[in-house]
């Protein structure tokens, strides 16, 4: 425990000697979700586009703010007659941030490589039509189709088909673009750094580094703007809270629309829902203005099929199925469901998609339609909704743009299918003309809307928040990534110091644990006696080996596979088998145990399956908030049970012992989570003393990172404090009839003397155990703490590896506290016998 | 404890589980507004005649909502110390009855259990098998069954040093008759006292995880998680964050304070754990 917290305070200092920021202009932005990698042309995830798409990343061609295609590396391009040839005119004097030419033959690469049989591109068969790619000259690029694609041009604008540099190909997590950013860091569940890229080929950026900062909690977001942790929110995902933003005039407000269509999804091949009848009395039951007011508040605009409003070829449908209870139990009634009928209504988790669930729920119900709500994590929505089309009804937006033609594919998870629908998608391919494709949309948008595929609610608002003195953000975009090329902050905002932190912190945190281990071990040890000491150290082996074990069990019998959830939604069985194999997950169970013990006792925790680095380095970092949190709280625990446990003693009888043990009998009553919400919204809301929330890391300064660290301790400390007030007060109670102390007061001690000199070192034993009890309660309390606060400890990388079906790190986070809580029980032990000289001589004997 | 204080505490705290029991009861039957009426042109309002304690984001009344939410509260800590017992008594009176390897492997089992610290096995097993009220109810009773265990063990042991223990061995009656007909109801106040105390810490187990997502799910009410969807709503509606607080304090509370009361009436002698 000393050498523990000689280390912190060491460190400590550390930072406290740590150089002042610098002057650099930077920009923190804060987004909802963390890419799982951050190659886009292997994963499908919209989150990687989100923060690199522009930034670190270029295509040939690029989307403007109306879906409209622009030159990007290609300055040029010619189409010929027949629609079947493509030739690029490529940029001159472009470099890959490692170096590498950018010409004809790395833009093949790249086209090649994504549309190749073997490609693991999520959006591969949006090329199907290319039949070559041909470098004519160093820049010039000729792709051959096979047949004719309109839509051809704006899929090489999506992120998927970024140019890459083949020299850094299949490289994940070290991503290599051309852009005006080039990677800086990542930190596993906090942020990506990007830093200016001084050889770029346009204008220089005019920020030298920006930061994305991951808040998943929608009030978390709001914490972080309030309190300036970060200054931009792009895709801000409160809309409850937006307007007390519009009335501050620290910040700046956007709204836009989305190309997100938000949809009850049906699925069409089960009964009722195969029945266009049922659909259609689904789609009448439901008041989407009610949903968008309710889901929204009042944000996001009507939609009638599934395309978005806002673009030239939007058809309005919204009138087509208009709002009517009686009109939709007329429906039910002719197909048969006079009485309603149940069904199961899955959500996954973002707020949209809960809120409007329940909404929706309600309005069904109105109707006669049982619908039973089931929440469920994002893992289980791709594995049972998306993957294995198990489900009744979902609500869910396609981010996607010009995402229409999944109306069109075999298979798709809502099921649609009507064999008059296809061709209407070629119509499309075919036309080369605006007037033609706006014809050939139109009829697509009519015929989904027609058939009621699902009920169309409303298109995702695009809802940014920024701080005032940032200026030239490009906020509107088909893709919902941000341009930072153009950004400039006015002076006085610094988002963040990009000089790196040192590394030495993680190698502190992993040896500092086994030193204090060791040293504690020794000294109790020797104090206890060998022989003693050996017999509760072979218990405390037993006891984590059962521990292991039953972690092990649970965990295993998980739902899911964390392969094909790492692998996305367009995994094929092949891969899925080859990722399986590099998590060792394809052995037999007991042969993974052993593997995973015998990894734990070499330091060694296991590979995440979520980011692919050692969990030790996860947990490293996050040690750094965990454990000051936690060593925080027992500090404020005994400062504060000490003197009201001694004070309610010594008063025992008048007026304040009955107020202490009020106090403590309501004190042990809060649960501590609520505790926390009160302080936020006392301290953090109603006074802003200190940030509601998220933690700025260490390296912001001690003083921000304490101030950000307080309530939270606080939150945990007094539910345990008051525990504690009570433990003493008793033992102490006990102690004063015990005859040394009244031997004391007959030599004239005064009643408070005697207690502090006689009775409280006495006392002081059940208090030891106590406490030790305690930081077992307050490392697992912080699990629930870190998750009031949003700060990035254990207890929320456990929660989010839950979440995310990173089972290694949940069954390593798991063990680890374990350890955490039965090593310290055994310290206690040991200071037991070390303050209590009648052990020792027992012991010994 | 004095006598004056006994009583205030026994006054105050069958008064609030009183309370909290007809509410819970009444939930059943009546609430003033349908709790899952959605009303979104009347949400958030602020607490008023019509509507007590205001309305949610989704326009439907708290208070209702409150009563709703009580007997899910009581429900899964009744169950949860329905396993704890169940499982616990039955356990600790073998292993007191028996003595020997059967209570030494009992006793380190129990052990083990406790070096779980409690709420962490109740997330993984919730986010494991599911979120859900029965998961919920499994995950707070598990850690039941070694407290219930261990303190039936250790009142046993002492009935077992009894004359009239002794006297019915003599009489030839076997172990397991003994210890249903003169052990158990010996130990019946002692039992009471501490379902009080794991029913209190049931309640603030299941609000726990309800507000971490993990308890009932909607739309059946619970009230972690309608301080869980309120936190989203402190600035523009504090209230929500309040009431569904104060009620489970008084519930809480109300249940250590009548668990009190009775320690001093039965005179039973707390173990720490």
């Amino acid at each position: 425990m000393r050498a523990w917290r000689a280390a912190t305070a060491a460190w400590l200092l550390a930072l406290v000697l740590l150089p002042a920021r610098g002057e650099a202009a930077t920009l923190v932005l804060g987004v909802q979700l963390e890419p799982p990698v951050l190659d886009p042309t292997v994963n499908p995830a919209a989150a990687i586009g989100e923060i690199l798409q522009g930034n670190l990343y270029e295509g040939l061609v690029r989307f403007d703010a109306e879906g409209e295609v622009l030159p990007a590396l290609a300055s040029s391009w010619d189409v010929s007659a027949d629609g079947l040839t493509y030739t690029f005119h490529l940029r001159d004097g472009v470099r890959f941030h490692d170096g590498t030419a950018f010409d004809a033959q790395t833009a093949k690469f790249s086209l090649d490589r994504a549309r190749a049989a073997d490609s693991a591109n999520p959006q591969r068969s949006r090329l199907a039509a290319i039949r070559e790619a041909q470098a004519a000259d160093a820049h010039t690029l000729i792709l051959r189709l096979s047949r004719r694609s309109g839509s051809l041009l704006q899929s090489l604008a999506w992120t998927a088909f970024a140019m890459i540099s083949p020299n850094s190909a299949d490289n994940a997590t070290h991503p290599v673009g051309t852009g005006p950013f080039r990677f800086g860091a990542w930190r596993r569940g906090d942020s990506v750094d990007l830093v200016r890229n001084e050889d770029y080929w346009g204008a220089k950026a005019p920020l030298q580094a920006v930061r994305f900062k991951f808040i998943p909690d929608p009030s978390a977001a709001y914490a972080a703007l309030m309190s300036g942790d970060v200054q931009v929110f792009a895709n801000y995902p409160a809309p409850e809270s937006l307007a007390q933003f519009q009335r501050d005039p620290r910040f700046a407000v956007h709204e836009g629309i989305t190309e997100g269509e938000t949809l009850l999804a049906l699925n069409n091949r089960r009964p009722p829902f195969n029945d266009i009848r049922v659909r259609r009395a689904i789609a009448q039951a439901i008041d989407r203005r009610a949903v968008i007011d309710g889901a929204m508040y009042g944000h996001g605009e009507p939609i009638g099929s599934h395309f978005p409003p806002h673009r030239p070829a939007s058809v309005d449908l919204t009138g087509r199925y208009p709002y009517s209870p009686p009109a939709a139990r007329r429906l039910l009634a002719e197909a048969g469901w006079a009485q309603g009928f149940a069904m199961t209504l899955k959500l996954p988790p973002p707020a949209y998609a809960r809120r409007g669930g329940e909404i929706i729920a309600a309005q069904l119900a109105a109707v006669g339609i049982r619908a039973r709500i089931e929440n469920i994590e994002w893992a289980q929505w791709l594995d049972q909704v998306f993957a294995r089309h198990e489900f009744d009804a979902t609500v869910i937006q396609h981010a996607e743009p010009m995402d229409y033609d999944i109306y069109g594919r075999d298979d798709y998870y809502f099921g649609y299918d009507n064999a008059a629908f296809k061709p209407l998608l070629v119509a499309l391919e075919q036309a080369m003309d605006p007037a033609a494709r706006r014809e050939a949309l139109g009829a697509i948008q009519r015929r989904i809307a027609e058939d009621a595929v699902n009920v169309f609610l409303f298109q995702y608002p695009k809802l940014s928040v920024y701080d005032r003195r940032v200026s030239g953000l490009v906020l509107d975009d088909p893709l919902n990534a941000t341009d930072l090329s153009h950004a400039t902050v006015a002076d006085g905002l610094n988002g963040f110091d990009p000089a790196p932190t040192s590394a030495s912190e993680s190698a502190w945190a992993r040896l500092a644990p086994w030193l204090a281990l060791a040293v504690a071990l020794a000294a109790g040890a020797h104090a206890l006696g060998w022989r003693a000491a050996g017999r509760r150290l072979a218990i405390l082996a037993i006891t984590l080996l059962v521990a292991s074990a039953v972690i092990f069990l649970i965990v295993q019998v998980a739902p899911g596979d964390p392969a094909r959830f790492m692998l996305g939604l367009q995994a094929d069985a092949q891969r899925v088998a080859a990722v399986r194999h590099e998590l060792g997950l394809d052995g037999s169970a007991p042969h993974r145990y052993v593997e995973w013990i015998a990894g734990v006792a070499r330091g060694d925790l296991g590979i995440s399956y979520t980011y692919r680095i050692p969990v030790t380095q996860l947990v490293a970092d996050r040690l750094a908030v965990s454990l000051p949190l936690a060593l925080l709280a027992l500090l404020l625990t005994a400062l504060i049970a000490l003197p009201l446990g001694i004070l309610a003693a010594w008063q025992r009888g008048r007026w304040l012992d009955p107020l202490i043990s009020a106090g403590t009998q309501m004190g042990v009553a809060v649960p501590n989570f609520w505790l926390g919400i009160l302080l936020i919204l006392l301290f953090a809301i109603i006074l802003r003393w200190v940030p509601a929330g998220g933690f700025p890391g260490w390296d912001a300064g001690w003083r921000a990172a304490l101030s950000a660290l307080a309530l939270p301790a606080i939150a945990l400390a007094l539910p345990q404090a008051a525990i504690l007030t009570r433990v003493l007060r008793a033992s102490l109670l006990d102690s004063l009839h015990e005859d040394y102390v009244r031997t004391a007061r007959a030599k004239g001690l005064s009643p408070l003397a005697a207690l502090l000199r006689h009775a409280l070192p006495n006392a002081l034993l059940p208090v030891l155990t106590v406490l030790g009890l305690q930081l077992s309660f307050l490392l697992a309390g912080a699990v629930v703490i870190e998750n009031v606060f949003y700060l990035p400890g254990l207890g929320r990388l456990l929660f989010q590896a839950i979440v995310q079906r990173d089972l290694m790190v949940v069954q390593s986070v798991v063990l680890l506290l374990v350890v955490a809580v039965v090593a310290v029980s055994f310290l206690v032990d040991l200071c037991y016998a070390w303050v209590d000289p009648r052990l020792r001589t027992e012991a010994r004997a | 404890m004095n006598r004056a204080s006994f009583t205030a505490s026994f006054t105050i705290g069958a008064a609030l589980c009183l309370l909290f029991l007809l509410a819970a009861l009444a939930g059943l039957v009546w609430t003033p507004y349908d709790p899952a009426g959605i009303d979104i042109a009347h949400k958030l309002l602020a607490p008023s005649a019509r509507h007590w304690f205001g309305t949610d984001q989704l326009g439907r009344d708290v208070f209702s909502l409150l009563l709703a939410g009580a007997h899910n509260s009581l429900g899964v800590a009744c169950l949860a110390v329905a396993i704890g017992m169940g499982v616990g008594v039955p356990l600790g009176l073998w292993a007191a009855a028996r003595g020997g390897v059967v209570d030494e492997v009992l006793m380190r089992g129990n052990d083990i259990v406790f070096a779980f610290p409690s709420l962490l096995l109740a997330i993984l097993i919730t986010a494991v098998w599911g979120p859900g009220a029965v998961t919920a109810i499994l995950a707070i009773g598990i850690f039941n069954v070694p407290v219930f265990a261990r303190i039936t063990r250790g009142g046993a042991l002492s009935v077992w040093t009894r004359d009239f223990t002794l006297a019915a061995q003599v009489a030839g009656k076997g172990r397991t008759a003994i210890s249903l007909q003169h052990v158990l109801p010996n130990l019946a106040g002692l039992l009471l006292v501490q379902a009080m105390l794991q029913l209190s810490l049931g309640v603030l187990a299941e609000a726990g995880l309800s507000y971490l997502g993990l308890g009932a799910q909607p739309p059946a009410p619970s009230w972690g998680r309608m301080l869980n969807e309120a936190q989203t709503l402190t600035a523009l509606a504090p209230t929500l964050a309040i009431f569904p607080g104060v009620v489970i304090v008084l519930t809480v509370l109300g249940l250590n304070l009548l668990g009190d009361a009775l320690r001093d009436r039965f005179d039973v002698r707390m173990r720490r754990a």
